[in-house]
Formats: C-alpha cells, structure tokens, sequence
C-alpha cells in the first residue's frame, strides 16, 4: 500500500489506538516508525520535518475531539520536549464506570437534545446522546406532544462558544443604541445566558476592568477568538453571578404603564406585572427592547415613567408614522 | 438522513462510541447503526471494513499481527448486512462526553424542565450532575434563565397528556374573545412562548393558539377524536393564510422577523422586500412596531394605512392638551 492511500482518519484512529494502549507513553520517533499511517511515509522517505508537522496537527486534531492527550516531558528537564511521550490515559478518556443512566432519564437526554435549531450543536447534542446508547441502554419511550425549541440566530454564538471553552480573550464590535459608531470590546468570555428570549454574553471586560453583560444581537462584527489565554478559575459560578445581574437590573427599572383591559398588551405585559395605583408596573432589563415591544402594542398601552423609556416609545412611534406617510404610493419598484 | 460526505475527525468520532455499541449489542443490522450514528447504510459498510485496518502499533519493520488488529465477522456482513466485531484491540470503554456534547446537552436539560413530563420525573438536577462529571473538559456554560410554569400552561399539558380535549377563552389580537374546545397534539415552545398546536372544534381544522392568549383553561372529558392529523407547520399563524404583505427592510434587522414566514422578493444595496402571509393584513401593524420605522409596510395600501394609523393613535395618548383653565369633564 502505498502512503497516499493511508486516509487520515485511518492515521488517526490508529494514533489514538497507540495513545491509548501505552502506558508510558511514546516518543515521537516511536509513533513515526511504528504506527500506520505514519510508518508507510517513512518507509516511503517522506522528509522527517513534514512527518513531524503532521504528527502535530494531528495530536491538536485528537485534543479539539476532547481526548486527553497527554505529554510527559524528561523529569529531569521538563522544559526539553525532544525527548517528550505522548499517551492517553485511560482514566481520563473512559466515561467513569460508576455513572450510569436509567432508561428514563435517556428519554428525558433525547428531548433535551433534540431542542436545537443549530446544526452544529445539534450534531453535538446527538453525540452525547449516542454515548449513552453505546452503554446498553435503549430508553423509555419518546416524551412524545412537546417540541422545545433553542433558536440560535445570532452570528456571534459559536465563536463566543470557542472563546469560552478555549478560555480564549475574544474580541468584537459591539454597537449600543443611540451610539454612532461600535466600540471595540476585549472580553474574557465566561458563559452564555438566554434571558427573555434573548441571548447574552457575560464575560471580563478587559478595557473597564469588570464583569459586564452583553447582548449577542448587538455584535456587528465578527467575534475574534484571539490567542489570549485566561484562567478558567473565572467561570466559576459565572452562570449564577450572570443571572443575578439580569434579575438585579429588571428588579430596579419598573415602567409605570396604563393599559387597556382586554387587549393583546393587557395579556402579554399582564403576566409580567404588578398592579398599581396608576396602571400596571412592569420590570424590564433593556430600555431599547423594551420599548421596540411597546411599539407593537400601539395605542394600547401608554408609558407613564420613566421618562426616557416614554420618549424611546414615542420617537419609535414618530418613526413609523413618518416611514408611512399617507402621500407616498405604495407597491413595488417605486422611484427613490 | 444525512448523507453528507463525513470528515476524517467525524469518523474518529464516530469510531469511538461505534465500537463499544457495537461491542455491547453483540450483532446489529446494517441499516440500525446507520440510523443511529446518522450516516447512509453505505457509509456504515465502509466504516465498518475500514475498522479490519485499525490496530496497535506494530514492532519496527513488521506488519502487525492478526490478533493485533480489529476484526469483524464479515460473512455475516457480505451475506446478511448484520455487523459484529469478533476481535477487538481498544475502545472498548465508552468515553466521556466533550465538552462541547455536554454543554448541548446541558442547556437543552434546562429548558425542557419546564416540560411538565420531565418536570414531574424529578430526573433534571441527576442528570445535569452526571453530565457534569462525565465531561472531558468543563463544558461551556450555557444558560437558560429558568421560566415559571404559568397554570394555563399545566393545564394544557394535563390535557395532552391524558388525551382530553382542553377548554378556554381566547382572546385573539384584534379580535373579541372567543371559546374554544381544542384536542391538544403538541405544545411547542420556542422563544420562551409557548404554543399548543391541535384540533379546534369551532374551526373545525388544526390551529396554533399562542398560550399567552389563553385564559381559564380548563379540562374537559371529551377523549380526543383528531390526534393523529398532522400537525401544521410551526407559524402558519392560527388561521387560514389568505393574504399577504409586502414590506421593505434593511437586511441587518432581517433576522428580528424570527420565525414568521415570508419569501424574499428583492435584494438591493442591503435593502430586502420581502412577502409575508397573513390571515389579516393589518396585522402587520403590530409587527411593523418591533422594527421602529426601519420596516416599511409596501401593498396592501389598506395594510400601510393601518400600520400608520396604529403608531398615530398611539401617539395621541402623550399629546398633552393645550394648557388651559380648569376644566370638568
């Protein structure tokens, strides 16, 4: 056989073979001579440099699969790699024996992996699902009349999604309403949170020096994932630190609003609300998607405080009655 | 059924989790494990003849050994189309999730714990704990602000569940109130709304009522008579689409039309014209609202005048009346 019918999933699955079954781990020279894939090229005379880059690539390609590729350097100079082994420790690879699922709780996995609408996450999704069929259990019952639904339609998602597992500084554009021009962000990406439908990114701010909230939706660049390493120890309890801020913000703006009973606003802002003296109050995280929804209601709610919110209404409202002015012929192809 | 062309990292992946299933089933069909990993029969055949040239390393300058090597039963294979390793040499142990698996599977657990089916198993915090642990790296945290059940919405899914029809009032936008017997088929929720999809005993057809609009639910005991209609498309609106509208936006706000469904007429200079349809046309008014001016209501004119008049009576409620003397009303 000669090398270039050696596939690289071939390589690779004999790579991991290898890793796994060491228990002192390989050199790189051992791996090169010894296993298939690798061997033929150098029997073939391939340049030793061009192995070694291959080599590589493809111990990154393991580590991005979530293998624990491990590397043990000299002990007595750990920082000279030549003559350094490489292996895959079994206990860090196995799915540890003592957990175990019912086939209950494979039925509730199996909804709880169908509710993404993103290919890539989804495939995910299915994988760990997979995982668990692999050990012998073949699950109650579909939980059949409810489809949950994650929609994910912001660009920035997945590279913030890298940036977080990678504990990688990420860097965007970020626009916020009423600024002309985006601002430039550096963030320690530490968890995703959708709130209200909405997604949102709670990271570091590098540049003002805290913790900040972000909307996904705002991004209006691509999302860098640069080089920039950071300690992971940051994500602890970076889920619980995020929702408490949203809750905390929502907890301190309340609009005093009147609404007109029996009508789609009454419904929708009802639920969300408390009644007051004056009409209804009801909390709210973000003044400009706030108001965006008000809009919807027309002149079935009117905003009473506070007063930025009330004047974010109206200037949307002013917007929409001057983009329909009644002069202008509507239907397609009119001139500009 | 996928049959896109697999990577060569995909079929490590897959490798790794095919051969302890295959290891703990013992024999299973051809067409089964396609199924189940996703891929075309063909596919699963290649990937399966391609694990005879997997092994452990030989010694230098040797060609590995038979025992050395994965093998498989191959005139079970070629004659019936029913896979079984005979030899194996390593994966034999499941391994754990990616992070990346968990993560997924995380935050969908989060949001279908307000399922009530999966609420009521008591199973959620056991397995977000399972999956934590059976995680490779720390996954990456993903989170689903958690959403109280509302009491309509544990009605409905009772009713579901039990396979009786639901009652209740709904109050439609720009409609009066109406009551409604319904045999449920499916509640979907996405966005963080809630809808129940079913057979509407008034209209005599399949409906989607959005539950925000539901009030005094209660259940019936009338069995179900239509659980087995087809569902209709997730947002074919509620009612019979008979009309459409054709607005104009700037492609970046695009996105903000979500899940309605429209068909893109023109694109210039990032501006799309697009057609939506609607039971009602007027009902764009609402929707124009989210966009604040950047969405231009197009044809029908009578859909136009609405959507102005909406925000224009809307705008009436803040103007204040010419200072004067007291007055009584």
């Amino acid at each position: 056989m000669t090398p270039a019918q050696i596939p690289a999933e071939e390589r690779l699955t004999n790579l991991v073979v290898a890793l796994m079954a060491t228990e002192i781990g390989l050199t790189k020279q051992q791996i090169l001579d010894n296993v298939s894939g690798y061997r033929q090229r150098v029997e073939a005379g391939a340049k030793p440099d061009s192995l070694e880059k291959m080599f590589e690539r493809d111990k990154d390609e393991l580590r991005a699969l979530g293998m624990p590729v491990e590397t043990i350097g000299d002990p007595a100079d750990p920082q000279d790699m030549r003559e350094a082994r490489y292996r895959i420790p079994q206990a860090d690879y196995d799915l540890p024996s003592d957990i175990e699922f019912t086939d209950a709780e494979l039925a509730v996995l199996r909804l709880a992996g169908s509710v993404w609408s993103s290919e890539s996450v989804s495939a995910d999704a299915q994988a760990g699902v997979r995982k668990i069929r692999a050990l012998g259990i073949d699950g109650d019952e579909p939980i059949i009349g409810f489809a949950p639904r994650i929609a994910v339609q912001d660009a920035a998602f997945p590279a913030l999604q890298e940036g977080i597992e990678r504990n990688r500084v990420v860097v965007f554009d970020y626009l916020k309403p009423g600024e002309d021009a985006p601002t430039r962000r550096r963030i320690r990406p530490l968890v995703q949170v959708e709130y209200e439908s909405r997604w949102h990114l709670y990271g570091f701010d590098v540049d003002a020096d805290g913790e900040r909230t972000f909307l996904l939706s705002r991004i209006v660049s691509d999302v860098k994932v640069t080089g920039q390493g950071f300690d992971p120890v940051a994500r602890d309890g970076a889920a619980e630190r995020a929702l408490a801020g949203l809750a905390e913000v929502a907890a301190s703006q309340q609009a005093l609003l009147e609404i007109t009973p029996g009508t789609e606003a009454a419904l929708r802002l009802g639920r969300r609300g408390v009644p007051a003296v004056q009409g209804i109050r009801v909390p709210y995280v973000d003044r400009h998607i706030f108001a965006d929804e008000l809009a919807t209601y027309g002149p079935e709610v009117r905003v009473v405080e506070p007063a930025d919110l009330r004047d974010s209404v109206i200037q949307r409202l002013h917007a929409i009655v001057d983009a329909h002015a009644a002069e202008e012929t509507a239907g397609e192809g009119s001139a500009e | 059924m996928s049959s896109a062309p697999l990577l060569a990292a995909d079929r490590v992946r897959l490798y790794l989790t095919l051969v302890p299933y295959l290891l703990e089933r013992g024999q299973v069909t051809l067409d089964e494990a396609a199924a189940e990993f996703g891929v075309t029969a063909a596919q699963m055949r290649a990937m399966v003849e391609k694990l005879t040239v997997i092994g452990l390393p030989g010694d230098s300058g040797y060609w590995q050994l038979p025992q050395e090597m994965f093998d498989i039963d191959w005139d079970l294979l070629d004659e019936h189309d029913i896979i079984e390793i005979t030899h194996d040499v390593a994966f034999r142990r499941v391994p754990r999730f990616t992070a990346r698996e968990a993560a997924a599977l995380l935050a969908g657990l989060q949001l279908v714990a307000a399922v009530p089916a999966v609420a009521d198993s008591g199973l959620v915090s056991g397995l977000i704990a399972k999956l934590s642990r059976g995680s490779a790296d720390a996954p990456p945290d993903l989170l689903i602000a958690p959403v109280e059940v509302t009491e309509v919405q544990q009605v409905v899914s009772r009713a579901l569940h039990d396979g009786v029809a639901v009652a209740f009032r709904y109050q439609a936008p720009d409609a009066e109130p109406t009551t409604r017997t319904v045999d449920p088929r499916q509640i979907l929720i996405t966005n963080g709304q809630w809808y129940l999809q079913g057979w509407c005993h008034l209209r005599q057809a399949m409906r989607t009522f959005h539950l925000d609009r539901v009030s005094d639910a209660h259940l019936t005991e009338i069995p179900i008579t239509h659980g087995d209609a087809p569902v209709p498309a997730e947002f074919g609106g509620g009612g019979d689409v008979s009309d459409h509208v054709t607005v104009r936006l700037p492609e970046r706000v695009l996105p903000l039309l979500g899940a309605f469904p429209y068909e893109e007429i023109d694109r210039t200079d990032a501006v799309v014209t697009v057609r939506m349809s609607m039971a009602d046309p007027r009902g764009i008014k609402r929707i124009a609202g989210r966009f604040g001016g950047a969405l231009e209501v197009l044809d029908p004119p009578l859909a136009r005048c609405a959507t102005r008049e909406w925000a224009s009576a809307a705008l009436d409620l803040y103007t204040v009346p010419e200072a004067s003397s007291a007055q009584v009303d």
